[in-house]
């Protein structure tokens, strides 16, 4: 009985623990989706909140976390450089943007976890004889270059404290190559060392209008698709022809 | 404020309309001074842009299918196109670029299509710039010191006429004038079939020398049934790529066929204002100097030396 008691006891401090935490970080995505459509050129997403005071703010737009075939770039008979051995990364998000109330660097164990080098080094690499010391920072490159990895410490504004809150506001820039998908929105507080509160919303992106259209006709009826891409084109080029009264450079 | 990006949602990235459009103007504007079709600098410049390989190869394809429909129908009109001789190319086109299409496709899940295509440039780039340039360099030098050089032509061309005349099933070719076995032109067909569907061209600056030099067809009919063949085979293409590896981006051909074909009429009146042979030089060296660049990327040590496998 007692120890039921206690257990009851110390779910309730759990709950409360729990409670707390949520609370302590509220916030607000300015759009639950990512409608990308003709003019998609990237997005900026307005994310604004409070946390308690005096904490850092670390703001990240996070993707899936898969994994990823690649292939590692060598020398051909010692002269081209070609795709050589195949490796896995796994425990990998496909996008990772972090933005910060302040440098992420020099923030502690806790506060560098959250940025890029603590996603890239829960990276898991196949197989395991691969040369990790080599092979993150490429792919840190990689995927920056891509404009899919990106850590901006001073990103993240904080408006002025009241009651022991701390408002802040970010925008967060999406790069063109977005992939349609879910995303996650994640918001944490960092307060001597320790995360004192983190919430997450989910955000999803999707093709619509033209980008929609054609991307369906393409993956899913591509022989129509094919069929149609070169009639229209035959049909663009004639127009030209006419106007033009060409014979044609080609 | 006008949209200067469009979202492509094959090559999954946005891109500059202005910078396609312009890109689609320099080569249509090449293309038609050079009187070539420009594919072989289209795949290189968007691959610069950053249009994955084999989306910019298998969307120039589809270009060339709208820049080759109406230069076709008038050299039909004309009569300078040998119908035979076209179907027969063509039939070898369509084997050669459904094969070159599943060789693409092969290397993606290897993760060396990209590689394939670089290798193939080079190679190709090299070997037609390097006899241009030598060519017309002799052309000029013969415009001075006329007559030294043609008996050896004359042996080469011998043996190869004594080779084609051993084919079996000759026949004659009235439009062009000339008589030989179907088997050559299938071939031939076959082997530039399977270079366009690798490289995204119309195969028309390697098919131009075939029909020139192996064929020996007269030039006004080499240039009509250039274009019948290539629009033909880069409908195949287009229609082989979409179905096969979903790599055609219908929206950024759009963009590329009005730009050059503007810039190609511009290209070509502009062309009749310039001397020949040193057309031909500069032609060749624009070539060389885009082998140079690949060329450059396959022997430089990689900015990354990691790469997705399996296509982009």
């Amino acid at each position: 009985m007692k120890r039921i008691l206690l257990f009851l006891l110390g779910l309730a401090f759990l709950a409360n623990a729990a409670g707390i935490q949520a609370a302590d970080v509220d916030f607000t995505v300015g759009q639950s989706t990512v409608d990308m459509d003709l003019f998609y050129n990237g997005a900026s997403i307005p994310v604004t909140g409070a946390v308690p005071e005096g904490a850092l703010v670390v703001v990240r737009f996070i993707g899936k976390i898969g994994e990823v075939s690649m292939k590692q770039k060598g020398k051909a008979m010692g002269l081209l450089w070609m795709n050589m051995n195949t490796l896995h990364f796994s425990h990998m998000p496909a996008i990772c943007l972090v933005e910060a109330s302040a440098p992420l660097a020099g923030t502690g164990q806790v506060g560098e976890k959250l940025g890029l080098a603590g996603v890239t080094d829960s990276i898991v690499i196949e197989p395991a004889s691969a040369d990790r010391q080599m092979l993150l920072p490429e792919i840190l490159k990689l995927k920056k270059s891509e404009g899919l990895y990106r850590e901006d410490g001073g990103a993240v504004k904080l408006e002025s404290a009241k009651d022991g809150r701390q408002a802040f506001s970010a925008s967060v820039r999406l790069p063109s190559r977005l992939t349609p998908g879910e995303y996650s929105i994640e918001v944490f507080a960092v307060k001597d060392g320790e995360i004192v509160g983190q919430s997450v919303k989910p955000i999803a992106a999707r093709l619509v209008g033209v980008p929609a259209f054609i991307a369906n006709l393409a993956f899913n009826h591509g022989l129509w698709y094919g069929i149609l891409a070169s009639l229209i084109s035959m049909l663009a080029g004639l127009a030209v022809g006419l106007i033009f009264g060409s014979k044609g450079a080609h | 404020m006008i949209p200067m990006e469009f979202y492509l949602p094959i090559a999954g990235n946005s891109v500059n309309v202005v910078a396609v459009f312009g890109m689609g103007g320099v080569v249509g504007l090449l293309s038609g001074i050079f009187g070539v079709g420009g594919g072989f600098l289209m795949t290189p410049l968007l691959i610069m842009i950053g249009i994955p390989p084999t989306v910019a190869a298998a969307s120039d394809s589809n270009q060339i299918v709208g820049a080759s429909t109406s230069g076709t129908l008038a050299h039909l009109r004309l009569g300078n196109v040998d119908v035979k001789m076209g179907l027969l190319l063509l039939v070898g086109g369509v084997v050669g670029s459904t094969g070159g299409v599943y060789i693409i496709r092969m290397l993606r899940a290897m993760g060396n299509a990209d590689f394939l295509i670089n290798v193939t440039y080079v190679l190709m780039l090299g070997f037609i710039g390097g006899y241009m340039f030598i060519e017309s360099l002799q052309a000029m030098r013969k415009a001075k010191a006329p007559a030294k050089s043609v008996p050896q032509e004359h042996k080469k061309a011998s043996a190869f006429a004594r080779f084609q005349a051993s084919l079996p099933w000759q026949m004659d070719f009235a439009r062009s004038g000339v008589r030989m076995s179907p088997v050559m032109p299938l071939v031939l067909g076959v082997f530039v079939g399977i270079l366009s569907a690798i490289m995204g061209v119309g195969g028309g600056f390697i098919m131009v020398p075939v029909m020139v030099y192996l064929l020996r067809m007269p030039m006004h009919v080499v240039v009509g049934t250039g274009l019948f063949q290539m629009l033909f085979t880069c409908i195949n293409a287009t229609v082989m790529q979409a179905t096969v590896n979903h790599t055609v981006d219908f929206m950024l051909a759009l963009l590329l066929l009005l730009g050059s074909s503007i810039g190609a009429q511009i290209g070509v009146k502009a062309g009749k204002k310039l001397n020949g042979e040193q057309l031909k030089i500069l032609l060749a060296s624009l070539v060389l100097i885009v082998m140079f660049k690949i060329l450059y990327q396959l022997l430089a040590t990689p900015d990354i030396l990691l790469a997705y496998a399996g296509g982009h």
